[in-house]
């Protein structure tokens, strides 16, 4: 039983370690183009510092998040979970809004695109039989 | 683009639910799809806001880079913003 156990503690560790591995290498590649950017570069302790600190906030983000979803009695979190978390920064509570408003109208745009093409599909089977036939 | 396992090219977005679900308390939770494009957009500023923030810090001490000692000094106040 116990040797079961370690193996599931040991995966879980790999398994994180290869989620930081990848936060690590996004957080080098955004570091770099702010690195470019401004001209002032960052040493390796400094990057690795920074995906460090962005995975353990990720912690923090994920557990507030969950109790925002909870505490309104859903189980799916959503956006307005993610504009709380926001909350302590004026300009940043603003930017996520604001940035909130765009996905949810490209989001809307695209089904609206997808709909509209499935409709015309519906309403004109004449047309596409006659590509069939020219090809 | 988007390859799981032990790939560490994962997309953005999956790499965002893969560390949120990786903290829930709760296996039951979900993440609405914009909610996670809204967090990995929020993950993104956390990680350029540093950054910005240590190089102003480095070029305020006329420093020739970033160090940790930069970055120790504005990491509180970007904690407490975030």
């Amino acid at each position: 039983m116990e040797e079961g156990e370690e193996a599931e503690e040991q995966q879980r560790f790999s398994y994180q370690q290869r989620l930081k591995a990848a936060v690590h290498y996004t957080v080098g590649c955004l570091c770099k183009e702010v690195e470019l950017d401004k001209e002032m570069p960052f040493s390796k302790q400094t990057i690795a510092a920074i995906s460090e600190l962005t995975f353990r906030q990720c912690d923090n983000f994920a557990k507030d998040l969950e109790m925002f979803a909870r505490h309104a009695k859903r189980s799916t979190i959503n956006t307005d979970d993610v504009k709380l978390l926001a909350r302590r920064s004026n300009s940043l509570l603003k930017y996520i809004t604001e940035k909130n408003e765009e996905i949810a109208q490209f989001n809307l745009e695209r089904k609206t695109k997808k709909k509209k093409k499935l409709e015309d599909g519906n309403k004109n089977p004449r047309e596409h039989a006659d590509e069939e036939m020219v090809e | 683009m988007p390859r799981a396992g032990a790939d560490p090219f994962l997309s953005l977005q999956e790499l965002v639910s893969r560390l949120l679900h990786l903290h829930f308390r709760d296996s039951k939770t979900r993440v609405s799809g914009d909610a996670l494009q809204l967090m990995a957009e929020l993950l993104r500023i956390f990680v350029t806001e540093a950054a910005v923030r240590g190089i102003r810090q480095a070029q305020a001490e006329d420093a020739a880079l970033v160090d940790v000692d930069q970055l120790e000094k504005v990491l509180p106040q970007l904690l407490l913003d975030f």
